[in-house]
């Protein structure tokens, strides 16, 4: 292989496991703008998402499409609930806040590993085979993972901005008194805005399904890099979560191609580090008081 | 005149009250003390032996967990220093033929300057940030054991770590670590106790309520949240080397982010106290594992549903239980 | 949770079933990688410590010196991980009272815990291929499984003879395992005139691995080597080797695990992969095994299982030989003294003392076999010199 086919090839690999990292992130940094609220258990809603691809379309064989939207619907309401029920007695304390998070995350883990069984489940592709242009390879499978999180990444893009509640999350993530002033309920926009970032997670957990297998621990990973893309664009920024969730891949993808994957993913962490303490609003993010 | 015979009655029998309460605790103490030098004596039990040194050591991470949370710092990477002090101890027994004795103490003073260096730099981060870098720091830790092979071996870990020795006697049973750790454990505790209720002490309290107040009062934030970090993460080192030497065995998987966590649980249902609400939760917590020995994952469920819980409905967790019990019985005493 | 109910519900079965002489149980620990990327080899080790013991109870209890006794397995998750190791056979050793343990899977696992099982005599049965863990010093360390210091040079030598091939890739995982199976492998091809151009570490637990491997394959490899990885692993490299379009052969010069990697990748996938066999599936006696434990557990057999399965034998035999079920030194003497024991795989008998100055691998044939439509098709049959 030759370097322009390594080059593009790691691109390609890059993005696809950017895009992923980029629906991650978004949903992470949208509670954190709106709620404060680290959400250490956003990993976990990744791997429920995962376990529901496995049972609609491995098991149950519904339409991928059908399986992408029960998986949002449930894990979205799911999330919703939760943030009345966990997330919202701690709105004043944020450490508690997390804490209650990481109580959640180990909850939500084992109680998978109890229900399913710690053994990890292969997915069939949803499309098979492969797309080649001229020297270069790339599978059917990938591809779609990179599409279907642009439409969804789309989707939610037009609601923040077009719908009324999505000018109301972003208003409350503004500023939260004034945006109570002007008379929207926050007691509302909480719950909504924490289930459409768990809801963004699933997603990202079922279009990964069939890439990397299921099991009750795929969690770690994703949350893991959502934290560091975060970082990197800016806490509470979703243009840094989008930017910094497709960098970070392809930051990842190059440095695991050329230096291989013990390097990388140090160097990624050291980075991460660097930017808290020289620049720890992120790339896009707001300065914080 | 009445007015002032009544106060001097009350304050009299106030100081009576107040010093018969410190007779109690100094009573209680050294029942405590008495009996947890005799209990391991009444029973062969080795499985019950060791669920109680797990226990005093996971104190001692919880009390010096507590230490950075009194000035209102959250470290998320705690487990991080007990693992660099842990390898530090293990390999320089297994390499220099360092005693362990004196290995652990390396590995304490270490990691205390460690953490002096590293947080003068971390600490500048406050609430959210400081915990992010403190996770991801973690994570580097780990990251650095699993692949600097060529002094921790990897993924395979340290094998063969001698026990400590003390005169040529080595601690190599149940029962005999457990002396070494309730002495260390009893070390860590009275340290902690003196610190709190000296002027650090009370910098650290005021550091924690409202940061900027203690700044325009005079008081020099920064550097009491690097003696409290510092100190905090010298104790784990140190704790990490004990259990090197008692273990006889680690790997990167010793102290992960799930330590980190297990020990901000303990702290929180103990009641985010750093001396008795440390070991009422670790106390607790520890043996919690093995009543639950063949359901991993439940026990699990357990202890995140306990931490749940407790920061839903008790806030102030098992210490504050404690403290209901004592308020109720000085409430009583009053009456009388 | 599936293990300890089985733990608990057999014997209890097997108790009131029994007559009215009071059996005594006699447990017997396992530590098996029962979560992550390794379960099928736990479950491996774990199906075959109960089906063995299931043999025996059926029969009313296993007889040694006049007592009857009940087989209980106790098993413990060991993760894979070399500190869980540490824990679950500190439990067996101190707190169950248990002197025979069959397990661990992994190399570093097993190096953890064998000084511990050594000072406390407690014999162990592992299926980690590191040479280390058999040696005079640790006496009581029984391996029944092939390592691949057994079977790679025959195997790699057949198959570059068929195939041709003079550049190898491979990925690692960053442990004892992987490093000593990948020493071994690359010795193997060297001494066919065959090289590892690409050799890439990763952690055990990672499931991308499309980076490396885009890495390995712009050394322009003929041959991709799967060694040891663990089944689950393994899988995922086959598929997304396919998927970044290469198209040379695929060697397993490892452990068993062949249905994890059929099952993930897909027959597509694995059309023509050359893998080590350790058992020939025509074999009644293993189809019987295979059925008995398909049908109990509802994974695919993997194929370490009846090698675990006849050491456990093994084992109750030097017990009743030896008259104990509690003095190890005489137990380890009566194992050793069995040649050509009858077990599910045939006629076995122990080697090892001049590869390792231990006599305490268990030696059996084995084979290399080819992926048809999901299913490995038997291509030659091996000796520690050769195969054909």
């Amino acid at each position: 292989m030759d370097y322009p086919t390594l080059l593009v090839q790691a691109a390609v690999n890059g993005l696809v496991i950017g895009t992923m990292y980029m629906m991650m992130a978004v949903g992470f940094t949208l509670v954190f703008g709106i709620m404060r609220v680290v959400n250490f258990a956003h990993g976990e809603f990744y791997m429920l998402g995962a376990f529901a691809a496995f049972f609609t379309y491995a098991q149950w064989e519904l339409p991928f499409v059908v399986c992408l939207l029960i998986a949002a619907v449930t894990i979205g309401v799911l999330g919703a609930l939760l943030e009345r029920a966990i997330i919202q007695p701690f709105r004043s304390d944020e450490l508690s806040g997390m804490i209650a998070t990481l109580g959640l995350s180990v909850i939500i883990q084992n109680a998978a590993i109890v229900m399913w069984g710690p053994t990890p489940r292969s997915m069939p592709n949803v499309i098979d085979g492969v797309l080649t242009i001229g020297p270069f390879t790339f599978p059917l499978s990938r591809l779609l993972v990179i599409v279907a999180a642009a439409l969804i990444f789309a989707a939610f893009w037009v609601f923040m901005q077009r719908t009324r509640t999505g000018r109301a999350m972003r208003a409350v993530a503004q500023d939260a008194e004034t945006a109570l002033i002007q008379g929207i309920r926050v007691n509302t926009i909480y719950p909504i805005a924490f289930g459409i970032s768990v809801a963004l997670a699933a997603l990202a957990g079922v279009l990964m399904a069939p890439i990397f297998s299921v099991s009750p621990f795929v969690g770690l990973t994703p949350m893991l890099k959502a934290f560091v893309v975060v970082i990197l664009g800016g806490l509470g920024s979703v243009p840094g979560a989008v930017v910094g969730g497709l960098l970070l891949g392809l930051i990842e993808s190059f440095t695991a191609t050329a230096l291989g994957s013990l390097v990388a993913d140090i160097l990624q962490l050291l980075l991460v580090i660097l930017i808290l303490l020289v620049r720890p609003w992120g790339l896009l993010g707001q300065k914080e008081a | 005149m009445e007015a002032s015979s009544a106060s001097v009655v009350a304050k009299a029998s106030e100081s009576r009250g107040a010093s018969g309460r410190k007779l109690l605790t100094r009573v209680a103490i050294l029942a405590t003390l008495a009996a947890a030098l005799a209990a391991p004596q009444l029973t062969t039990n080795q499985f019950y032996l060791h669920i109680a040194n797990l226990a005093l050591l996971n104190a001692i991470f919880t009390m010096s967990l507590g230490l950075i949370a009194a000035v209102g710092q959250l470290s998320l990477g705690h487990a991080a220093f007990a693992a660099a002090g842990a390898y530090i101890s293990a390999l320089g027994a297994l390499q220099l033929k360092i005693p362990p004795i004196f290995g652990i103490a390396i590995a304490g003073l270490a990691m205390g300057v460690v953490a002096a260096v590293l947080g003068t730099i971390l600490l500048r981060l406050r609430g959210v940030y400081f915990v992010l870098v403190t996770f991801l720091a973690g994570q580097v830790c780990t990251l650095i054991a699993l692949n600097w092979e060529s002094v921790t071996r990897g993924a395979n870990g340290l094998v063969g770590i001698p026990p400590i020795s003390i005169f040529g006697y080595a601690l190599s049973s149940r029962l005999q670590f457990y002396y070494f750790a309730l002495a260390a454990f009893v070390a860590v505790f009275a340290f902690i106790w003196a610190l709190m209720r000296s002027q650090y002490g009370r910098a650290f309290r005021s550091i924690a309520e409202n940061m900027q107040l203690a700044e325009s009062s005079g008081i020099d934030t920064s550097r009491y949240q690097v003696v409290a970090f510092a100190l905090g993460s010298g104790i784990a080192g140190a704790g990490g080397a004990a259990m090197a030497h008692y273990i006889r065995y680690i790997s990167p998987d010793t102290f992960t982010f799930h330590e980190s966590i297990a020990y901000i649980t303990m702290l929180v249902v103990g009641g985010r106290q750093a001396l008795l609400g440390a070991v009422l939760g670790a106390a607790f917590l520890t043996p919690l594992p093995e009543a639950l020995r063949g359901f991993v994952s439940v026990q699990h469920i357990i202890y995140g549903a306990i931490l749940l819980g407790v920061l839903l409905f008790l806030p102030g967790g098992l210490y504050s239980i404690g403290k209901l019990f004592t308020a109720l019985m000085t409430r009583s005493e009053k009456r009388k | 949770m599936r293990k300890n109910v089985t733990a608990i519900a057999l014997p209890l079965a097997f108790a009131l079933s029994a007559p009215a002489a009071a059996a005594e149980t006699l447990k017997i620990g396992a530590i098996a990688t029962l979560s992550g990327a390794g379960t099928a080899w736990g479950m491996s080790i774990q199906g075959a410590a109960e089906l063995a013991a299931e043999d025996v109870n059926s029969k009313g209890g296993l007889e040694v010196a006049g007592k009857k006794y009940t087989v209980e397995i106790v098993a413990y998750d060991d993760k894979y991980k070399a500190a869980d190791a540490l824990t679950a056979i500190n439990r067996l050793i101190f707190d169950d009272r248990i002197k025979f343990v069959a397990g661990t899977v992994g190399s570093a696992p097993i190096l953890a815990i064998l000084p511990i099982s050594t000072e406390n005599r407690v014999i162990t049965m592992t299926m980690g291929f590191t040479p280390k863990a058999l040696s005079a010093e640790y006496k009581y360390s029984f391996r029944p499984v092939l390592p691949s210091d057994v079977f790679s040079d025959p195997q790699i030598k057949w198959v570059v003879d068929k195939l041709g091939g003079k550049r190898v890739g491979g990925l690692f995982p960053n442990d004892e395992s992987g490093q000593q199976v990948g020493a071994a492998n690359e010795k193997a091809y060297e001494a066919v005139g065959a090289k590892f151009v690409a050799k890439e570490f990763f952690e055990r637990e990672r499931v991308d691995f499309v980076p490396l491997l885009t890495r390995v394959l712009a050394q322009n490899i003929d041959i991709f080597e799967l060694n040891g990885n663990a089944p689950q692993t393994a899988g995922l490299l086959v598929k997304q080797l396919r998927e970044l379009g290469f198209k040379g052969p695929i060697i397993r010069t490892g452990g068993d695990a062949t249905a994890d990697i059929v099952k993930v990748a897909g027959k597509a996938a694995t059309e023509n992969v050359y893998v080590h066999q350790p058992i020939d599936l025509a074999s009644p006696a293993i189809q019987q095994y295979q059925k008995r434990f398909e049908d109990k557990y509802k994974i695919p057999l993997n194929a370490f299982s009846p090698f675990f399965h006849a050491n456990m034998h093994m084992l109750f035999e030097a017990m009743r030989k030896s008259g104990t079920v509690t003095d190890t030194d005489k137990v380890r003497e009566a194992m050793l003294s069995l040649k050509d024991f009858d077990t599910v795989l045939g006629k076995v008998s122990w080697t090892g003392q001049e590869q390792w100055k231990s006599n305490q691998q268990l030696d059996a044939p084995f084979y290399v076999a080819v992926i048809k439509d999901g299913q490995p098709v038997v291509v030659a049959k091996c000796t520690p010199a050769k195969c054909q």
